[in-house]
């Protein structure tokens, strides 16, 4: 299979994550779209590491986005504790206190 | 001692008397400012010391230069040959116009006597002869003798016109004779007068132009030397007794008031005083001794400022400080014709050096009056072109860049010579400048005794004197004309004053008038002579007058006091001869000889009277008569004639003006007023003695509570009344007279007839002077005489009442007591004047200037108001505007700001994805 | 049809549908499940890209360790059962849009680009086609080896070759490094997160 099936698989876990940030209510749920919108960049980064000249590079960059993702995931939940212990819930639509 | 050897020591000498007080002055105001208390003496004691070590020092330089120079044997010779010319004079009795053959004898006779005497010292003494014709371009280089024995021969005024063959003949003769002895003895012994120059340091040199500090020592620069640092001796010692009010640590000034009339209260300034005085005799002293006329007037200004510092001693006192200002702006406005003068001789000559008297030997340029007067001391006047031609002092033509001889216009010379002399009005209180001195009383009355007869006036003489080379016959007449007026405006103000020191004050103005009309009609040696003395007797009488106040618990007024000789007898008696010194009384044909065997007998009779009554009250009279009767029968005194030191000066100046008077009829004022004033002076001076020490006491509280000053303060008076009666014994054969014509110019040697450019004068020579001086004489003794016996009979005797001649001539009297209306005049000439034009300078600020400035600031205000209405409506409004408008768009964009995570979001995707496509839209590659 | 094409599209259908999952889910537990899948497939697909090593950390980090710590935040961050935060839907609708959108945006712009063309220049200058100048571990054997030495800062994969030509490449031992400290100061941050409230109430 060539590169471009690799960009479109991306590409939708891209989207999917984009939508989950915009439509998901429950923090968690933002979370998680995040995660994706990750997971789509890697999978861009590794086709391009197999099937052009940015060789290893790619696999090294997916790492380092990896290993980001599960240390942002641990700030994100810890802030999503703290938001639940602040409004005693996880609707992020409550967050709203610096609105203008 | 050789001619360098001489001049070095008598120049070390000097230097460090000099110096001293300057020392004393640095110590005394640093260590008094840093003393805790006020009640040391030590300033005083400094003080003495340094001025006290400088009179010795002098002593020693004027001995020094009487030993080097064989000064003696000269003095031995002219005496001698004063004695001849007098005796002659009176055995042939020569008048002038028919004295010829009488004339012959004694040119005859005394032309034998000069050459035994060059005969017989010949041998011994080298090149005199020599020395004079080498060093012919010295002021003094033809000795009086020669003049003299040249004027001797030429008497007759009308043959003093034509040169003087036999007087040239004669100094030729004296040098062909001596000159191979000259040649053998280059090492010779320095004989007969010299005169030492040199630099003490350089301060500034622009091209060929220097200023140097130097000095200029010869008999003049000795003799006032060792006059002012024995008189300021005295003085200083005496302050020491008069000043001892100011040893404490509040010093109440009676005479000074707060504005709620409370006395003034100060820390005493009794270190101060004497620091002053040190700077004072300091400055005075540089000032003699000053080499260039630059110097002098550095040192002027010193003296100047000197007096201002002691005449205003008691700031505190609204009329000291007044006096002083009043004494120091006057002397500006003679300082400027100095400064003028100053001016004139530095663009014309460009040296400001007096004389070079090492011109033979060292390749030295010429110093002033060398340029100005050929070595025989004439003007090398052009009289169709009106130039003085300046010479090289080698007797020829000075040479200017282009080998021309140089000239000067002799209007400049004149204008030099008058500016110079302003100076010499302003500091010597000569004529228009004359009223700063009564006022200059207000300082402490030692101060007033040294301002008036050693240091500040006696400056302006000096340098008239000293810079007599420079004046034309119009400015010798100027001179004269100012002293005659200065001296009887002066006497008869000082009639009727009856402050005790506003009489003295007078009289030192009259007698610095004296002075100056001495040095006008050329009588060189006259007017110092006169300085001299007068320096001794009214230093005395200042000090008399100090030790009288003092005892009147400062009171001065003499209608209070009366009586006081029982009280205080020293200083009595010691004023007593400084007024007898002064009025020039003397008894003709009688020696202090015969005076001291009559005082050995009053002296007897008076111890025979106590020893009759057995008791001693009379025992300090009689030891005092004995003293002074022994003193005056048995020592040199003996032969001199009965008359103090201001019979022989004023003598002098006397007969000078008689002679002036009959060589030139026209200036017949010239020697009246001198005359007059003569009698006028005895009887202002016996009326303050008489008005003071006899009588009964007018005010009985005052005379019970004076008592005579203590021995510190009597002291210098006793001291300073010797000298005063007998510095100048012998008159003008005397020592002191021969050693001041030493330094005489040689102008003044020769008879100059009709000379001037502009004014036909006869310059009187010594013969002719001594021709007259016994009918002189007699006239001024007989003025004296009545003078004094006027005196006598209205104050001493009471019989007549002052106050009836008073009433009788009180038109006089009030002209004259308001001093001639002088104050008032220069009050209408000047300040009047100068408070016109100040309103006028004040009204033209106030009303233009200011009117403009106003006028501005209103319409810069009124501008500013606008400006102030534009920014706040204009500017600031559209700053406001821009400021709502954004506070406006930022309000509606913060609707934007939802809060809500997931809006933002949402914005980003749909942002995207809209860029996105107007990019592809837009940009289709 | 292959086994690696087929391989290739049941990966990449559950990648997709587990990520349309995610956004289709109405529950939280739900929504990590669909997560779960689609991670899980997402290594599946690094392995047929020849990335055993990214696909490994990518089950071991990210199915094993996050997935882990975000249910640990569902858990504790249960709302009780009647709270109901559901998205609306026009919301939905409204993503849903967008989303097609960006995909169709994205899409586009991976069609418009000419593949072989992302091209490199040799040192020497020649050129080379970007196709088959990917990292190829069939001739290079397994990937974890190169990584870590690519991690230490050595490049044997790119500078074994021609090491006087190329000289040497960049190695990733700085940002190793950075990463390091970086996750140590993260793990710090969130604990103290963590903890503040009950300091806060200690406090009052």
């Amino acid at each position: 299979m060539g590169l471009e099936s690799y960009l479109l698989v991306g590409a939708v876990l891209f989207v999917s994550g984009v939508v989950c940030m915009a439509t998901k209510r429950n923090g968690i749920g933002l979370l998680m779209g995040v995660e994706l919108v990750l997971n789509g960049a890697n999978v861009n980064f590794v086709a391009f590491s197999r099937f052009t000249s940015l060789g290893l590079d790619g696999q090294i960059v997916s790492l380092f986005v990896i290993v980001l993702a599960a240390a942002e995931a641990a700030v994100a939940l810890s802030i999503a504790l703290n938001f639940y212990n602040n409004h005693l819930t996880i609707d992020v639509d409550r967050g709203d206190e610096l609105k203008g | 001692m050789d001619y360098q050897t001489t001049g070095e020591t008598i120049k070390t000498l000097l230097t460090l008397a000099w110096l001293l007080p300057l020392l004393g002055f640095a110590v005394e105001i640093f260590a008094g400012y840093w003393q805790r208390d006020r009640l040391s003496k030590a300033a005083a004691q400094m003080a003495v010391g340094c001025i006290g070590l400088g009179f010795l020092f002098s002593s020693w330089a004027l001995m020094t230069y009487v030993q080097a120079t064989g000064w003696n044997e000269r003095y031995e010779h002219e005496s001698a040959h004063h004695k001849e010319l007098v005796a002659a004079i009176e055995e042939g009795k020569p008048l002038p116009g028919h004295g010829h053959h009488e004339e012959g004898h004694g040119d005859g006779h005394h032309d034998d006597a000069h050459h035994e005497h060059e005969e017989g010292h010949h041998e011994e003494k080298h090149h005199d002869g020599e020395h004079k014709a080498e060093e012919s371009e010295k002021q003094t280089a033809i000795t009086p003798k020669d003049a003299a024995l040249a004027q001797f021969a030429i008497a007759d005024p009308i043959a003093a016109e034509k040169p003087d063959s036999e007087h040239a003949e004669h100094a030729e003769h004296g040098h062909e004779e001596h000159g191979h002895d000259h040649e053998e003895d280059a090492e010779a012994k320095h004989e007969g007068p010299a005169v030492f120059s040199g630099v003490y340091y350089r301060l500034a040199k622009f091209g060929d132009l220097e200023i140097n500090i130097e000095y200029y020592i010869d008999t003049l620069t000795l003799v006032m030397f060792t006059m002012v640092t024995f008189i300021a001796t005295c003085i200083h010692i005496f302050a020491m007794g008069y000043m001892s009010d100011e040893l404490t640590d509040e010093y109440v000034d009676h005479e000074a008031h707060y504005a709620n009339g409370k006395h003034v209260h100060r820390p005493g300034r009794f270190y101060k005083f004497f620091a002053f005085l040190s700077l004072f005799c300091f400055s005075m002293l540089g000032l003699v001794i000053a080499g260039n006329i630059f110097q002098v007037f550095v040192f002027w200004e010193l003296v100047g400022v000197c007096s201002y510092f002691l005449i205003g001693f008691y700031v505190e006192r609204k009329s000291a400080s007044t006096a002083a200002n009043k004494a120091f702006i006057m002397n500006r406005v003679g300082d400027f014709g100095f400064l003028i003068g100053l001016m004139a001789i530095w663009t014309t000559f460009g040296t400001f050096k007096f004389a070079e008297p090492d011109l033979a030997h060292a390749d030295k340029p010429a110093g002033l009056f060398q340029m100005i007067r050929t070595p025989g001391g004439e003007l090398d006047v052009d009289e169709e072109a009106g130039v003085v031609y300046l010479q090289d002092g080698h007797g020829g033509r000075l040479k200017n860049d282009e080998g021309l001889p140089a000239s000067m216009p002799y209007w400049l010379l004149v204008v030099a010579g008058l500016g110079v002399f302003g100076g010499c009005i302003g500091k010597s209180a000569q004529f228009p400048l004359q009223t700063w001195l009564p006022d200059a009383m207000e300082g402490p009355t030692p101060v007033s005794a040294l301002v008036h007869s050693a240091t500040m006036v006696a400056a302006g003489v000096y340098l008239a004197g000293r810079f007599y080379p420079m004046f034309t016959p119009e400015v010798l007449l100027v001179i004269a004309y100012v002293g005659a007026i200065t001296l009887f405006v002066a006497a008869t103000i000082a009639m009727v004053v009856t402050d005790l020191k506003q009489v003295l004050a007078y009289s030192t103005i009259s007698q610095l008038g004296y002075m100056m009309l001495g040095l006008g009609i050329f009588g060189w040696a006259a007017g110092l002579f006169h300085l001299v003395t007068h320096a001794f007797f009214k230093s005395l009488l200042f000090l008399c007058s100090g030790s009288v106040i003092a005892a009147c618990h400062h009171e001065q007024e003499m209608p209070k006091m009366g009586g006081l000789i029982r009280k205080l007898p020293i200083t009595g008696s010691a004023m007593l001869v400084g007024v007898i010194a002064i009025a020039g009384l003397s008894v003709p044909g009688v020696s202090f000889g015969v005076i001291g065997y009559i005082l050995l007998i009053l002296g007897l009779l008076f111890a025979l009277f106590d020893i009759y009554k057995r008791e001693r009250t009379k025992l300090p009279l009689v030891a005092t008569l004995v003293v002074v009767g022994l003193m005056l029968s048995y020592t040199g005194l003996a032969n001199a004639k009965a008359a103090f030191s201001g019979f022989h000066s004023k003598d002098a100046i006397v007969a000078t003006a008689l002679t002036y008077f009959k060589m030139n009829p026209a200036h017949l004022l010239l020697f009246i007023l001198p005359l007059i004033t003569a009698g006028l002076t005895a009887f202002y001076m016996f009326r303050l003695w008489f008005y003071t020490f006899l009588g009964k006491p007018r005010d009985e509280h005052l005379y019970d509570h004076c008592h005579e000053s203590p021995l510190v303060m009597t002291g210098p008076l006793v001291a300073l009344s010797v000298l005063a009666a007998i510095c100048a014994v012998g008159g003008e054969g005397g020592k002191l007279f021969v050693m001041l014509s030493e330094s005489a110019p040689a102008m003044t040697h020769a008879v100059m007839a009709g000379v001037g450019s502009t004014v036909s004068l006869n310059l009187p020579g010594h013969i002719d002077v001594l021709t007259n001086h016994s009918s002189a004489g007699n006239l001024a003794t007989i003025a004296a005489v009545t003078g004094t016996l006027i005196a006598f009979v209205i104050y001493g005797l009471g019989l007549i009442n002052p106050a009836d001649i008073k009433s009788s001539l009180k038109g006089v009297h009030s002209y004259l007591s308001h001093k001639w209306y002088f104050d008032e005049l220069y009050d209408t000439m000047f300040m009047k004047p100068a408070h016109i034009v100040a309103r006028f300078c004040a009204a033209i600020d106030k009303y233009v200037f200011d009117a403009f400035l106003h006028w501005l600031s209103r319409a810069t205000l009124w501008i500013s108001k606008w400006d102030r209405l534009f920014d706040e409506k204009f500017v600031d409004g559209l700053v406001n505007l821009l400021g709502a408008a954004t506070f406006r768009v930022g309000g509606s964009f913060r609707k934007l700001q939802t809060g809500q995570l997931r809006q933002y979001v949402m914005f980003i995707a749909v942002a995207v994805v809209t860029l996105s496509v107007v990019l592809f839209v837009w940009f289709p590659h | 049809m292959t086994y690696e094409k087929l391989l290739f599209l049941i990966f990449a259908l559950s990648t997709c549908g587990g990520a349309l999952g995610v956004v289709l889910a109405q529950r939280v537990a739900r929504m990590a499940f669909w997560l779960i899948v689609s991670l899980g497939s997402t290594a599946g697909l690094y392995f047929m890209l020849h990335a055993d090593f990214v696909a490994a950390t990518q089950i071991i980090i990210y199915v094993g360790g996050t997935l882990v710590l975000l249910i640990f935040g569902i858990m504790l961050t249960a709302s009780g059962p009647h709270v109901n935060i559901q998205t609306s839907p026009g919301e939905l609708v409204l993503g849903a849009g967008v989303g097609l959108m960006l995909l169709f945006l994205i899409q586009g712009t991976v069609r418009s680009v000419d593949w072989n063309q992302a091209a490199v220049v040799t040192s020497q200058g020649e050129f080379v086609p970007a196709e088959g100048q990917g990292y190829n571990p069939q001739g290079q054997g397994n990937t974890i080896r190169p990584l870590g030495m690519a991690l230490l800062g050595l490049r044997p994969d790119k500078d074994l070759g021609a090491p006087e030509e190329a000289g040497l490449s960049s190695g990733y031992l700085f940002p190793f490094e950075i990463v390091s400290i970086h996750l140590l100061v993260v793990l710090v941050g969130a604990s103290y997160l963590a903890r503040a409230k009950r300091r806060a109430q200690a406090s009052e």
